[in-house]
């Protein structure tokens, strides 16, 4: 089997599942106040204190562990949600718990408006720039695209928006960013950031959001008041410490190095073929490649592929019924023939050079038969 | 004071000689549904009516349910069943009224309508009703007596072997003739809206249904198919148990793209489909196929469409239920029985996929008989049939 499907999940390292048994020893309630549980609490704050490191911040009550990243992005979307008539600013290319999230808030009365991207996949920050108003009270970008791999200038972004309206909370969603770069996002400057645990090496289920100030924040789960109130619910203890654990050997250049020669190899073989479009840039991340075959249905090819226990992405899911395109292709001004023949190649430092060698060539394989069959 | 279920059938009372027939496979249908929900239920026929008995309480709920889906039956009431003495039916309707199991709280008026099969029974009908009226206003003296519009009937029922049934509600049930009644028929399922409903309306009408369903993997998706076994699913409890052919349509539409002319594709898909339809009735018995094409619906759905599909079939004719409904009518009983929203579900199906830009609407036989001619008929349906996959859904 060869999967290069890992921007929508990763297999779960081995250290990491003895890590969960380890811990599934641990199984009093945080929140008692006994020893064992006293004892508990540690572990889970000493990770807590891990993934902190790997973002470049020191633990201190600044971290919302959650169900994953969809509820770390709803808790900071319309957990900031305030002023109805204020402006709310999202991309068009943001992840479904990201774009829903602005599109409920919009059913809701909000001021809501989506920033243009740019052909390359990335948020035109032109455009953006223009959009901003003296008003505007929430901005959220991501950093790397799901769909492209286009990096976002987060940096500059929240440099732009603060200097127009310095109290702006910016929030970036970094699901596929997060432990394959280096990430500070105290430089970056912004109020929050969402990670995920199973896009690089850990399991699903388990989510966080890293949060500067939590009192600018409400919660959207009441109960018990665990993570400072804003996320109710007894700890998942287990989970909790094997993101800590995934978050201690990132080895992120040796990976980097591994994945961008890879990367270098699919967008060299694919250059220069008829009816092949790359669609991601070569200023992204090197993890994730859209490629668009025109003539034919991504979907088709996915299967095709399947037979042969090689596992890509797609980039539409199904191309005739109406409202089916893939929103990021479009918002790129992909054509529809390019959209419907999308597929996303997506890397882990886990493949290697030989398996997408052999991938590319059946891709190409399948691309030319099923294009013959359609003649 | 045992719970037990009444059912009414309809239409069967108009049967002369072959009644029996009918009778038996409606029992039959009745025993098979609540058998597997509760095995030691006990279906009987009792007088003109049929009686649910002895099954435990917990599962009253879904045997009511499950009854109202089987063809053949017009209505259902839960009724408590006592013997036919006139003390043991006052005290039994006292502590029915002491629940309140008829809602008789919040109602206005009522009546009490007594029917004495048992003529030894030793109180006439409408006196029992006057003293079993006088008991129910005792306990609630705010109702009125309404003889000819009640708001609520409680209805006594005392049927000549000893047993009375006391209920007040009648659940209305699917009505029909029951299934194995009307031959044996194939339906198309596509994954659609139409097909589902089609294949309800001919089961309603006593038909013993199989499905087949064309597939075309790799360009259509595991979950097109899976749509499908699970609208099958939904149907069960409408059909019975069924058999879902599912054929990979793969090759035959690649080999009709490459040596057919463009336009004919959809026209020639359906007759091959026909074809092997016809094939698996000459295997299986099946009498007919149906089909959820609805006239002028689509490009496959004008007259002559219809008409060159049809004649594709040597013997077999083409059953059309929803020929002549409109689209939100067929939408209305779609959700009724619960396929709707699996119908909706956005995975293509083997229709969507070579989808010509200029479909024929109006397609000479003649002229698809031609490029018909360029393929390996035969080999196709037949390979096609040998390699389906059987899918028994109970």
């Amino acid at each position: 089997m060869i999967f290069l499907d890992n921007a929508s999940t990763t297999k779960i390292k081995n250290e990491i599942i003895s890590e969960i048994e380890k811990s599934c020893q641990l199984f009093f309630n945080p929140s008692a106040v006994y020893s064992k549980s006293l004892e508990t609490k540690k572990h889970v704050l000493n990770a807590k204190e891990q993934i902190c490191n790997a973002l470049g911040v020191t633990y201190n009550d600044n971290l919302i562990i959650t169900g994953s990243a969809t509820e770390a992005n709803n808790l900071a979307i319309i957990g900031s949600a305030r002023k109805k008539d204020a402006q709310y600013i999202f991309s068009q290319g943001e992840h479904p718990s990201v774009y829903n999230c602005a599109l409920e808030l919009k059913n809701r009365g909000y001021n809501v408006v989506f920033a243009k991207l740019k052909q390359n996949g990335e948020v035109d920050v032109d455009d953006l720039s223009k959009l901003l108003e003296n008003d505007t009270c929430f901005v959220s970008i991501m950093h790397v695209s799901n769909e492209t791999g286009a990096i976002n200038d987060i940096y500059r972004i929240v440099k732009l928006v603060k200097s127009k309206q310095k109290d702006a909370i910016i929030h970036c969603d970094g699901v596929q960013a997060f432990g394959k770069f280096g990430i500070n996002v105290a430089n970056l400057g912004v109020d929050m950031y969402t990670i995920s645990a199973h896009k690089f090496g850990g399991p699903k289920g388990i989510g966080a959001l890293y949060v500067k100030d939590i009192k600018k924040l409400k919660p959207i789960i009441f109960g018990g008041g665990q993570e400072f109130g804003l996320r109710s619910g007894t700890e998942n203890v287990q989970y909790i410490l094997a993101f800590g654990k995934l978050c201690e050997n990132l080895n992120i250049q040796e990976n980097y190095k591994k994945v961008d020669e890879m990367r270098k190899y699919i967008i060299d073989f694919f250059s220069n073929k008829n009816d092949v479009t790359i669609n991601s840039t070569l200023n992204g991340s090197p993890y994730i490649t859209s490629i668009s075959f025109e003539g034919v249905r991504g979907e088709t090819l996915v299967h095709m592929l399947e037979e042969d226990e090689i596992y890509v992405g797609t980039g539409s899911a199904c191309s005739s019924k109406k409202g089916a395109l893939n929103r990021t292709l479009e918002a790129m001004g992909k054509t529809k023939v390019q959209n419907e023949g999308a597929i996303r190649i997506s890397l882990s430092s886990e493949n290697s050079l030989d398996e997408i060698k052999f991938a590319c060539e059946k891709i190409y394989e399948k691309f030319l038969i099923l294009k013959e069959k359609l003649r | 004071m045992e719970k037990v279920i009444l059912l009414r059938y309809g239409e069967i009372h108009l049967k002369g000689k072959n009644r029996g027939f009918f009778d038996n496979q409606l029992i039959k249908n009745i025993e098979n549904v609540t058998r597997k929900i509760d095995s030691k239920c006990k279906p009987s026929k009792v007088g003109g009516r049929y009686l649910i008995s002895e099954f435990s309480g917990e599962n009253l709920e879904r045997l009511v349910s499950a009854c109202t889906k089987i063809f053949g039956l017009v209505s259902l009431s839960i009724a408590t069943k006592v013997p036919s003495v006139p003390e043991k039916i006052i005290e039994v309707l006292n502590d029915i009224l002491s629940n309140d199991e008829f809602d008789l709280q919040f109602a206005k008026s009522f009546k009490v309508d007594v029917k004495r099969a048992d003529k030894k029974f030793p109180i006439q009908s409408t006196e029992f009703e006057r003293e079993l009226g006088g008991v129910v206003l005792d306990k609630f003296p705010d109702l009125k007596v309404n003889l000819t519009k009640p708001e609520k009937t409680v209805f006594v029922d005392i049927r000549e072997n000893g047993s009375t049934f006391i209920f007040a509600d009648k659940i209305k049930c699917c009505g029909g003739m029951p299934v194995g009644t009307s031959g044996k028929g194939l339906a198309m399922l596509s994954g659609g809206i139409d097909s589902p409903v089609a294949c309800y309306m001919m089961a309603k009408r006593g038909m013993k249904l199989s499905a087949v369903h064309f597939h075309s993997f790799p360009y259509t998706s595991e979950q097109a198919k899976q749509k499908v076994v699970d609208l099958a699913k939904l149907l069960v409890p409408y059909t019975g148990e069924l058999d879902l052919y599912v054929v990979s349509f793969t090759k035959i539409q690649e080999e009709i793209h490459k040596k057919c002319k463009d336009g004919y594709m959809i026209t020639i898909m359906r007759r091959i489909m026909m074809r092997i339809c016809e094939k698996l009735s000459e295997k299986h018995g099946f009498q007919a196929v149906i089909t959820g094409e609805n006239l002028a619906q689509v490009a496959s759905q004008t007259i002559e469409s219809m008409t060159s599909t049809e004649n594709a079939l040597e013997n077999l004719p083409v059953y059309r239920p929803l020929i002549a409904f409109d689209k939100i009518d067929i939408i209305e009983i779609a959700k009724k029985i619960g396929t709707f929203d699996t119908s909706i579900l956005p995975y293509e199906d083997c229709c969507t996929v070579f989808l010509p830009k200029n479909p024929l609407i109006k397609p000479k036989i003649s002229l698809v008989e031609k490029e018909e001619s360029y393929l390996d008929m035969e080999n196709l349906v037949n390979e096609a049939v040998e390699n389906l996959e059987l899918i028994h859904l109970s």
